[in-house]
């Protein structure tokens, strides 16, 4: 007989979920429980990640390990500098019996069952295919073959490394602001577990790692409907909305809230961005903390939580400030929580 | 023939024995000079008596007028053993009232006390005569000078006192009263008193006052609210930026001086968030009252005071 389950047991059961999820992923990349854990909250945000950082610090593996513990179809490309937006939609060869074909390429392959599309090396692809992630990622549809086609689950995950800049192509801001976080990845700093990393045989085979993992730990058809009853069920007192209000004027007019920081003219620092989806996205996000803390309702601790991986990546400096900005948006966003009262 | 022997020898023994029963008679007067009217003289007179004798009182001298410028006023009697004799002591005090013009010698009339012995074959008296003196008395005032309309001018100026140097006691009053305006101001210092209200490094001081002010509002609801925003920004201030709830181990670690209140600062939070973020003010209030506030703000702003210095 099945039991009617009340909605907020529903949430307690998938909270638990979301922590086995948190400690499979974690089985295979050790010292990123930061990175683990804001995949976790993106995913049941329903937002899509851009990685970034370093070569080799375990972005491909961490995303490995994510598609193959929340389940459903997965695809991954590599960008490079002659791809072209549809390359990923058709795939075009010589039949047998040579003539040509043309066949859905990888992002329609697995049709509307997609749930995680990995593009690796995003900055290496032209903006002609950014372009189309534009579309895929805001709208999660695509047209092709005369039809639409709908991808409900799809997450797109990206990643990005800083290293190089020859041959890559910026993103566009219009496809930053649609990254409901940029993670920023690091070698970790733990001694333990860097020497695990490099001696421990476990870790080198990376395909045998993610295989160790238990399989589609979620459901990933209910995580849409479980994003919704999050968002519904986790409240926003007056105050919390006025402090996220806060923090965003804070943010685009720091000059005028009083932030200083070392070297900058702060009335000539920010270009624009902050967009109000940003902040949407940012609610959207630190709602999810607070029932992954078990609280019913936010708190500035979510905020603050979630905000440098949701907001650093929309805040368009000037130019003058744009080769800077890996050490003046940290501390831009210091300096905002810093200066902002909460209540 | 025997018979006149036996009477003749009565006769010659007789005043003897008379001489015999008292024995001396002693004036002890005081000075006998510089009486002026209405003076007091006192007078002590010892009788010494053979033993078994004692005084008549009918023959003591009775208090009142004894010549029209003296009195008698009082007169008190005791006898005690000396000896095989007896001495019987009168303390009499005179008053005299003679107005005098001039210096002049006066007499006090002497009396005569009978004493007497009570023996089975009779009774012997005998009497002491108590020998007259003299005192000399002076004029009220004197009556040499031209008499004067004014009184006040018989009067001598008073003699001049030297006078006092002020200066040193006016600079010791001044040393010290500075002294204690500076303490004061010190303590107002330490204390964040009214001047020193915003002092940096006193926020708790301020938080303390305007909870103080707070409780008073009538409504508590909103009091409450406002004084744990109060609280906040103390801590805010303390830290030099916002502290979260998550923020607190940091906090202490930071301010090891607050580590004591550890426990209260996390019933304030906890309080804190249930009131803005979960909408529960009443809830919170109960789990944490404002008098737990007060509590938490007094400790913070003594802990800060001591960290201070």
């Amino acid at each position: 007989m099945n039991t009617i389950r009340h909605g907020d047991a529903m949430l307690t059961d998938w909270r638990d979920t979301a922590a086995r999820f948190q400690c499979e992923v974690g089985k295979a990349v050790v010292g990123q429980e930061r990175a683990v854990r804001l995949v976790t909250i993106a995913i049941f945000a329903r937002g899509h990640v851009l990685l970034e950082g370093d070569v080799g610090v375990g972005k491909t593996t961490l995303l490995r390990a994510v598609a193959r513990a929340l389940g459903g179809a997965y695809e991954r490309v590599e960008g490079t500098v002659d791809m072209m937006p549809s390359d990923l939609i058709y795939h075009t060869y010589l039949a047998d019996d040579g003539r040509p074909r043309v066949e859905p390429g990888p992002v329609l392959r697995k049709a509307e069952d997609l749930s995680v599309f990995f593009f690796n090396e995003i900055n290496r692809a032209r903006p002609q295919v950014h372009s189309l992630l534009l579309r895929l990622m805001a709208e999660r549809s695509l047209t092709a073959f005369n039809r639409e086609y709908h991808f409900p689950d799809l997450q797109v995950f990206a990643d990005r490394n800083r290293v190089e800049r020859e041959e890559t192509f910026e993103l566009p801001a219009a496809a930053r602001d649609r990254f409901l976080m940029e993670i920023g990845m690091e070698a970790p700093r733990d001694a333990q577990a860097r020497r695990d990393l490099v001696f421990d045989p476990r870790f080198h085979d990376t395909d045998a790692l993610v295989e160790a993992i238990e399989a589609s730990v979620i459901d990933h058809a209910a995580v849409s409907g479980i994003a919704n009853a999050i968002q519904h069920s986790i409240k926003a007192s007056p105050e919390i909305e006025a402090y996220v209000v806060a923090l965003w004027e804070a943010l685009v007019r720091p000059a005028e809230a009083g932030i200083r920081l070392p070297g900058v003219d702060m009335t000539a620092l920010i270009k624009g961005g902050a967009s109000p989806r940003g902040l949407a996205f940012l609610v959207r996000a630190a709602r999810v903390r607070a029932w992954l803390e078990g609280r019913e309702f936010l708190v500035p601790e979510d905020i603050r939580d979630v905000f440098p991986e949701v907001m650093a990546h929309r805040v368009f400096l000037e130019p003058v400030y744009e080769m800077r900005r890996e050490t003046i948006v940290p501390g831009l966003i210091r300096a905002v929580f810093e200066t902002v009262p909460a209540p | 023939m025997l018979r006149l022997a036996f009477l003749l020898l009565v006769l010659i023994a007789l005043p003897d024995t008379l001489q015999a029963q008292v024995r001396s008679v002693e004036v002890r007067t005081p000075r006998p000079f510089g009486y002026f009217v209405g003076d007091l003289v006192r007078v002590q007179v010892d009788i010494v008596v053979d033993d078994g004798f004692a005084v008549q009182a009918a023959s003591l001298p009775q208090p009142g007028p004894v010549t029209y410028w003296l009195d008698l006023r009082d007169i008190a009697i005791e006898s005690t053993a000396q000896g095989d004799a007896r001495r019987i002591r009168l303390n009499l005090t005179y008053q005299s009232f003679y107005a005098a013009l001039d210096a002049r010698a006066l007499e006090i009339p002497g009396f005569a006390l009978t004493v007497a012995s009570e023996r089975k074959d009779g009774v012997t008296t005998a009497k002491a005569q108590v020998p007259a003196w003299s005192i000399n008395v002076s004029p009220l005032r004197e009556v040499q000078p031209p008499p004067r309309e004014d009184p006040t001018e018989y009067m001598r100026p008073d003699g001049r006192a030297a006078p006092m140097d002020m200066a040193p006691l006016l600079r010791w009053a001044g040393a010290f009263a500075a002294l204690a305006l500076l303490t004061l101001a010190l303590l107002a210092r330490d204390r964040a008193w009214i001047p020193f209200g915003k002092r940096r490094g006193r926020a708790f001081a301020g938080v303390q006052r305007s909870l103080r002010i707070l409780a008073r509002r009538p409504d508590q609801d909103a009091a409450y609210r406002e004084s744990l925003i109060a609280l906040h920004r103390g801590l805010d201030e303390t830290d030099g930026r916002r502290v979260l709830a998550d923020d607190l181990p940091a906090f202490l670690d930071r301010h090891p001086a607050y580590r004591p209140q550890q426990s209260g600062l996390a019933g304030f939070f906890t309080a804190s968030r249930l009131a803005f973020f979960g909408r529960e003010t009443s809830a919170a209030r109960s789990q944490w009252s404002l008098r737990d506030a007060e509590t938490v703000a007094r400790d913070l702003a003594a802990a800060e005071r001591t960290a201070g210095g």
